[in-house]
């Protein structure tokens, strides 16, 4: 469903990432594992067409993203890290909108504004303005405009950031119920949520692809929690960078 | 077009749950209502005593105030219009939803017309109360029909052709006071490039002394260069067709103008795709 093949990024002279590579087959949760600044937000938005690649190809749902763009879009539900909404507008006239945009046909708008405002569990707010909205409704109401349309890949940029703690299980608990029939890739920083939520992991740390497993096969035998794989992968990832620095000085110098 | 029509809505009616639309067309209505009030006055003054004013008999009412009125009408609409242009993209830029609208299954082209074609809603809106006006006056007054559709379509076609210079800028930018400032300040020297151009002698400002060849070139040059900035500021196609004088080449300059700057909001949004 998501066929990622040496994604890179720069930032003038900054490399965001550099030759990622992954893919997330249909009905699968990926776990998108990282520090801050990792290049997790990066990805994502080359995924979703928000900015294009330096180099590298992506294929999401069948169609190549610098290729199809919006091909691509049709079928990508996204939410962004900041949750950016209009805020003069009300819930449910913004879902309606997204729904226009994402050619949802004028009969079923209603219902299908109607279906995300339940299972996101908007109805108390649907007639206040997007910027009276608490950070967890703001987030609600991000994850409803991106099922909007039932896409049948969902990118999720750190979804329970600011959430309190009954809302993150719940949130959670859509997500899992999403992942059913959806393909999910869902960045994060905290680590029991990947536990929890999903299959596979993909660890990133400055850009690069460090370590990528089932959650099964991570944790296997040595009974380690996915916190130490994590702390080790990072830290591997950081000696190899310092031999490689050792080696060649002056060009990785830049990339630190 | 469904696309472009979801995206134009959201933006028109953004302007009227915010104060900003209400502000514009307020002030709009008051500034022109006021202007409208002045010179019907002094028009009934004049054809009261033409002789007062200098004029041998009633001066002709399209020429003397109905076209001088939409004229102004025009320049107040380019007055205000950076209120209307300058949030359509740097806005989107500065809350993020950029990011939204660009992951949308939207074509630039879909969010380039939609938010144009909101810009001109408010462009009609504004129109709508100097209709009111000439509705008023039609009253008092016979006019010539072609006077006054001519002479509101002129409004409009200076309208949208400085909203799409608006659009352009407000691309190009993130913050919508830079936006609403630098599209004034466009407006304003070609005004002023415009006027100076103006004062600029027709005849040919080479020397005698330069041969007869080079004279001529370089009159020729002088020439294309003074017409050139004569065109400049946007009202300079509006005086003649505001009297029902149409052209062809007017309403072409404003097309053009308009084409020109939606072409390079088009070029100022795919810039994403190589910046960076």
């Amino acid at each position: 469903m998501i066929e990622v093949k040496g994604l890179t990024k720069y930032y003038g002279q900054l490399a965001a990432i550099e030759d990622v590579s992954f893919s997330v087959s249909k009905g699968q949760i990926l776990g998108f594992l990282g520090p801050n600044g990792a290049g997790k937000t990066t990805t994502m938005r080359i995924l979703t067409g928000f900015s294009p690649p330096t180099r590298g190809t992506a294929v999401v749902a069948g169609y190549d993203i610098a290729a199809n763009p919006v091909e691509v879009k049709r079928r990508v539900g996204y939410l962004p890290e900041s949750v950016p909404l209009y805020g003069e507008m009300l819930v449910s006239k913004f879902l309606a909108y997204v729904a226009a945009v994402k050619g949802v046909g004028r009969g079923r708008r209603r219902s299908e504004v109607g279906r995300v405002i339940e299972r996101c569990g908007l109805a108390d707010v649907e007639r206040r303005v997007c910027s009276n909205l608490s950070k967890g409704y703001r987030q609600r109401v991000g994850l409803a405009q991106a099922l909007i349309g039932d896409p049948p890949v969902l990118i999720l940029d750190e979804p329970t950031v600011g959430l309190d703690p009954r809302q993150i299980i719940e949130i959670r608990q859509v997500i899992k119920e999403l992942g059913e029939d959806h393909t999910v890739l869902l960045s994060t920083h905290i680590l029991p949520e990947v536990a929890m939520v999903c299959e596979r992991v993909l660890i990133i740390n400055q850009g690069h692809v460090v370590a990528e497993d089932t959650m099964a096969n991570l944790a296997r035998g040595t009974a380690r929690s996915l916190e130490e794989v994590f702390i080790e992968a990072v830290a591997k990832d950081a000696a190899t960078d310092n031999v490689k620095e050792n080696d060649t000085p002056a060009a990785a110098g830049g990339a630190l | 077009m469904r696309n472009t029509w979801a995206v134009c809505k959201r933006e028109f009616a953004s302007y009227f749950v915010t104060p900003v639309g209400y502000v514009v067309v307020g002030i709009f209505a008051a500034i022109s209502g006021l202007a409208f009030c002045a010179s019907f006055m002094f028009y009934a003054d004049v054809s009261l005593n033409p002789s007062m004013y200098a004029y041998s008999s009633v001066p002709d009412f399209e020429e003397t105030l109905l076209g001088p009125f939409l004229t102004f009408c025009g320049t107040l609409v380019v007055f205000i219009g950076p209120l209307v242009t300058m949030r359509l993209l740097a806005e989107e830029r500065n809350r993020g939803t950029m990011e939204l609208l660009l992951t949308h299954p939207l074509r630039d082209r879909e969010i380039i017309f939609g938010k144009y074609l909101a810009s001109l809603g408010m462009l009609f809106v504004m129109m709508l109360v100097v209709g009111v006006d000439l509705v008023v006056m039609s009253w008092y007054v016979q006019v010539e029909p072609a006077v006054l559709v001519f002479g509101l379509i002129t409004v409009f076609l200076m309208g949208a052709a400085f909203f799409s210079l608006g659009l352009f800028v407000s691309s190009v930018t993130s913050n919508q006071v830079t936006a609403g400032t630098l599209t004034f300040g466009v407006w304003f020297i070609l005004y002023i490039i415009g006027t100076f151009a103006e004062n600029l002698a027709e005849s040919n400002p080479a020397p005698e002394a330069w041969g007869e060849g080079v004279r001529k070139m370089a009159g020729f040059f002088y020439g294309l260069f003074r017409g050139f900035l004569q065109q400049l500021p946007i009202d300079s196609h509006a005086r003649d067709m505001a009297q029902g004088i149409v052209q062809p080449e007017d309403i072409v300059y404003y097309v053009l103008f308009g084409a020109f700057f939606l072409f390079l909001t088009f070029r100022s949004l795919e810039s994403r795709k190589w910046r960076a």
